[in-house]
């Protein structure tokens, strides 16, 4: 598989702390990865690094084969590397669908959609998240579970080749997780590369074919999610015991 | 009854005005978060600009106002992307020392290049007005109304319904997820402070033709527009329309109440803003945030 996206080295420092120390990997094009840890392990300082939010203090992030570490947050994401945050953050001033419209006219370089075409490309990601009878409501009238997938939806639009989504499926019940995976799933298999941040087992066993475990800004584990979630060094520093003992069990 | 219609008609057509200057205060302070001290500066550049191309070029002053808007655009943009944004981050305090600084320079700059004298743009049709009924409306005035209507209309529509304008929505809505969806943010900034000073020009332009102007001219129009903006509700270009309206009107009758005349009128008019702030904190068209 062709890496698509290449960490090397990454390191961002605070203060004398180093919130992600030295983590390389590689995403392939087409793959849909978890990186999973416990809090405070600098899996969403990752995130901020690779989309330009933070500047590295070492390394470097190359996609596509190309270096874009230190480039503005609006440049990488128009090269196609779409997020989401954790907490959401809304265009609380615009409708749901022009929240979405904004994401489609600024997203890509390759591809500046006139404002008409840009409200159809919005109804048919809003369509692809089950937003579409929501589009004419403002921000404030949607749900949790719904402004997650607003998040997601906006950041769809952007035309993204990888797509980094950040905890979206935290503070979901179990039912809307099983909807959030589905819409997580249509988006991958419409050909956009997927790293989930995410501390729900179930997500990440359900889609990943490939997990990276964090701990304390370094890379602890890496590789298919059966063998890397009965890592006895992954049990000890995330899942714990009692998780453990449930996966042997079942 | 002729003069309370007289009155109502005063204060709108001076409300125009204030509208007009109000909306690009209004629409800087909403997206940047940056209240304006140098508001009142752009706005009598713009002045001078109009009073320059009328009284050494002899061009008609209302043919000035797109000049206008494009020079303050301009000006906007540069000061802006080169100044403004060095400091969007930091502290509200840092925004303010920063403009009211600017405001300092522009005014010593108009002092040099144009002196401290007044100077007023008269033309032949200055003096002229449409009577209706006992009642007599200038034109200037209220041209310059429809004017500030027609602005107000423009850029209300430039934001909701152009690319630039969601742009400008956006960064204002938010920056981080703004940046993440591929938007310039320095350029969008940018653009917004343009479009804000250009109508600030414009307004500027239009004051030259009803008052006389100086250099420090411009320092009440600041503390104007930010009770417009209040008054009317932060966030958008109709609801400064409506203060800066509400205002005129304010101003108005404030100056009709007897053994009242000029002197108390500000006096009412911030009273008036301190009162819808008590029972009316987002303003009158304002929607809480």
């Amino acid at each position: 598989m062709d890496p698509q996206l290449e960490l090397k080295n990454v390191t961002k420092r605070f203060g004398g702390v180093a919130a992600v120390d030295g983590v390389t990997f590689a995403i392939g094009k087409g793959e849909i990865l978890g990186v999973i840890g416990p809090n405070g392990a600098g899996k969403t300082t990752l995130l901020n690094c690779i989309s330009g939010v933070y500047r590295l203090d070492d390394g470097d992030v190359r996609w596509q084969g190309a270096s874009i570490a230190g480039l503005a947050p609006f440049r990488v994401a128009r090269l196609g590397i779409g997020r989401t945050f954790q907490i959401v953050k809304p265009f609380t001033s615009m409708t749901v669908r022009e929240n979405v419209v904004a994401g489609a006219l600024f997203g890509s370089d390759e591809e500046r959609p006139r404002l008409g075409a840009a409200f159809g490309r919005a109804d048919s990601v809003l369509e692809l998240v089950g937003l579409r009878s929501k589009a004419d409501l403002p921000v404030s009238a949607l749900t949790i579970p719904d402004r997650k997938r607003l998040e997601v939806a906006r950041a769809v639009a952007t035309r993204p080749k990888l797509l980094l989504l950040d905890e979206v499926m935290a503070g979901l019940n179990s039912v809307e997780i099983d909807d959030a995976l589905e819409m997580v799933r249509a988006v991958h298999e419409s050909g956009v590369t997927v790293v989930l941040i995410e501390h729900v087992m179930r997500v990440i066993v359900g889609v990943c074919a490939r997990v990276v475990v964090l701990d304390v800004g370094r890379v602890l584990a890496d590789g298919p999610p059966d063998v890397v979630l009965r890592d006895e060094r992954v049990i000890q520093a995330y899942l714990g015991e009692r998780y453990a003992r449930r996966l042997r069990g079942s | 009854m002729a003069a309370f219609a007289q009155l109502v008609i005063i204060g709108l057509l001076a409300g125009g005005i204030y509208a007009a200057v109000g909306v690009g205060f209004g629409l800087v302070w909403g997206v940047l978060n940056i209240v304006n001290l140098a508001h009142g500066a752009l706005v009598i550049i713009g002045a001078y600009l109009t009073w320059q191309m009328f009284a050494v070029w002899g061009v008609d002053p209302f043919l000035t106002l797109p000049i206008d808007a494009i020079a303050l655009f301009v000006l906007g943009y540069a000061v802006q992307r080169g100044v403004i944004n060095r400091i969007i981050r930091a502290p509200l305090l840092f925004t303010f020392l920063l403009t009211f600084g600017l405001n300092l320079i522009a005014v010593n700059v108009l002092l040099l290049i144009f002196k401290s004298d007044f100077r007023s743009v008269t033309t032949a049709y200055s003096g002229a007005g449409l009577e209706l009924g006992g009642l007599v409306i200038p034109y200037i005035r209220l041209a310059a109304l429809g004017i500030a209507l027609v602005m107000a209309a423009v850029l209300a529509i430039l934001l909701s319904r152009t690319r630039v304008g969601l742009a400008i929505q956006a960064v204002g809505s938010d920056r981080d997820a703004a940046q993440l969806v591929g938007i310039d943010l320095r350029h969008a900034y940018a653009v917004t402070f343009g479009l804000g000073a250009a109508v600030a020009g414009v307004a500027g332009g239009m004051i030259a033709m009803i008052q006389a102007i100086t250099p420090t001219a411009g320092e009440p129009y600041t503390l104007q527009a930010f009770v417009v903006v209040i008054l009317g509700g932060l966030g958008r270009v109709s609801a400064t329309v409506v203060g800066g309206l509400v205002f005129g009107l304010v101003e108005a009758f404030g100056q009709s109440i007897p053994g009242s005349g000029s002197v108390f009128a500000n006096a009412i008019a911030f009273g008036v803003m301190v009162l819808i702030l008590v029972t009316r904190p987002q303003g009158l068209m304002g929607r809480l945030r």
